[in-house]
């Protein structure tokens, strides 16, 4: 099978045993042209300087409902067919969410300071990723919680499932009220409004961006299975 | 017929109980009441500031006092073994968590439906807000028995964090929340958010019962 590394965790081992060091390599090359790239990206007409906050706030954004999504199908995978690596992976997922939300939040109230003069505005689009912080953080406690290892798993996975109907929330909200924050400017279905010179940055910082995600996400995941390995 | 007959014998075991604890329930109503005596202190007494953020404060404490009754909830029936015994009599987990949520929604929601009119006396509120906060908070309630049923029985096994089940329930009201207060501020347009509302109950109603059953199962084999 050739997805197997996905599942399982002698295979996962195996694969980012051969993937890590090549994906630092990459990552790093990538993060340092990103990082010039930003460097040479033009300023705004009106937000001036402030603008290359985006280049770490809208990255940060979309991995942290990336990990989301990534923990949500873990959980399915792992109430449905009862495999342990999903459970693993939840563990080892969540705090790199929340610190991704957090990048995400904090970037955004200090880029919301001088644009719009408050450092928090309770608007929907702002409120709704708060929540998917503070759920990231009840995942997190729960894990701490339970001492039983199985209570523990299946109660984080299926409050990881209740806790999903929050991201079509975050996606949409834009769209379904009237928010401060503004829509989103890049989608699949149509060209994107922003410009080129400030599309290219955007999308080098948020590869850049989820390689370093990555490759912490699989140094953790293999400390996870070293320590089960070794209870 | 006999299944009726169950129904019917485990409501009167559980209203017996109530008339057991009914001084239990009756501190959580006056834990609102002195909350809201704690709100108005803090706040000074401005007639006019106290009437406009009134409905807000009344919900708030709504849910915050039902969230002291949580542990309540599953853990007596559980540790004595009362929840296999129904179990036993061939009820199954999804309906015996059902018929709880009925009985929560009942026996412990319900007496706070007397303190309401009273408590909006105290902030002066206009009639027909305390008609949306009653009409509301009987929907509304229904939804935060769900909500302290599946943390209920999340916590079952939960000997360490006794706040994480609040925190939990605090979490997923903040929809009801949202739209409970909503409804006086839309004016005569107030049967969509209605609307909402009722299906925001028929949806934790539906997923409620097979949520708690299955945690309610995964202690019982833990313990």
């Amino acid at each position: 099978m050739m997805f197997g590394f996905l599942i399982n965790p002698s295979k996962f081992n195996k694969f980012a045993d051969i993937i890590l060091t090549p994906l630092i390599f990459t990552s790093s090359i990538i993060l340092i042209t990103g990082l010039i790239l930003v460097y040479l990206s033009p300023l705004d007409y009106q937000q001036g300087l402030t603008v290359k906050i985006m280049y770490i706030h809208v990255p940060s954004a979309w991995l942290a409902l990336l990990t989301y999504s990534i923990m949500t199908i873990y959980s399915i995978i792992g109430i449905a067919f009862k495999m342990p690596f999903s459970f693993i992976v939840n563990k080892a997922v969540a705090p790199i969410g929340a610190i991704f939300t957090l990048l995400c939040l904090i970037s955004g109230s200090l880029w919301g300071k001088p644009m719009w003069g408050t450092w928090w505005v309770w608007d929907a689009r702002l409120t709704s990723v708060a929540i998917l912080f503070l759920i990231y953080l009840i995942i997190i406690f729960i894990d701490k919680t339970f001492e039983n290892k199985e209570v523990r798993e299946k109660t984080t996975a299926i409050f990881i499932l209740i806790g999903s109907v929050n991201l079509p929330i975050i996606k949409f909200s834009v769209d379904w009220w009237n928010t401060l924050h503004q829509p989103a400017s890049i989608s699949k279905l149509s060209s994107p409004s922003i410009d080129i010179s400030m599309l290219q940055p955007l999308l080098v910082m948020t590869i850049a961006f989820c390689l370093i995600g990555l490759i912490i996400a699989i140094l953790r995941i293999k400390a996870e299975i070293l320590i089960r390995k070794n209870r | 017929m006999i299944f009726i007959k169950k129904i019917f014998l485990f409501f009167k075991r559980e209203s017996k109980l109530f008339f057991r604890n009914v001084v239990d329930i009756f501190s959580n109503i006056l834990f609102f009441f002195l909350s809201i005596f704690i709100f108005v202190f803090a706040l000074g007494a401005d007639e006019q500031l106290l009437k406009s953020i009134g409905l807000g404060i009344i919900w708030s404490l709504l849910l915050l006092s039902s969230t002291l009754s949580l542990r309540k909830f599953y853990e007596e029936d559980f540790n004595s073994g009362v929840l296999v015994i129904i179990h036993m009599r061939g009820i199954s987990y999804e309906l015996l968590v059902f018929l709880k949520i009925l009985s929560h929604f009942l026996f412990v929601q319900m007496p706070f439906l007397i303190s309401i009119p009273v408590a909006s006396l105290l902030f002066n509120l206009p009639t027909s807000e305390v008609y949306n906060l009653m009409f509301t908070f009987i929907i509304g309630s229904l939804i935060l028995s769900c909500l302290s049923s599946m943390s209920a029985s999340m916590n079952l096994l939960n000997k360490a964090n006794f706040s994480i089940g609040g925190i939990v329930v605090m979490l997923f009201s903040i929809p009801v929340i949202i739209f409970s207060v909503g409804i006086n501020e839309v004016g005569s347009d107030y049967k969509s958010l209605i609307n909402i509302l009722f299906g925001l109950a028929l949806i934790f109603l539906g997923i409620s019962p097979w949520v708690s059953a299955a945690f309610i199962k995964l202690a019982l084999r833990n313990k």
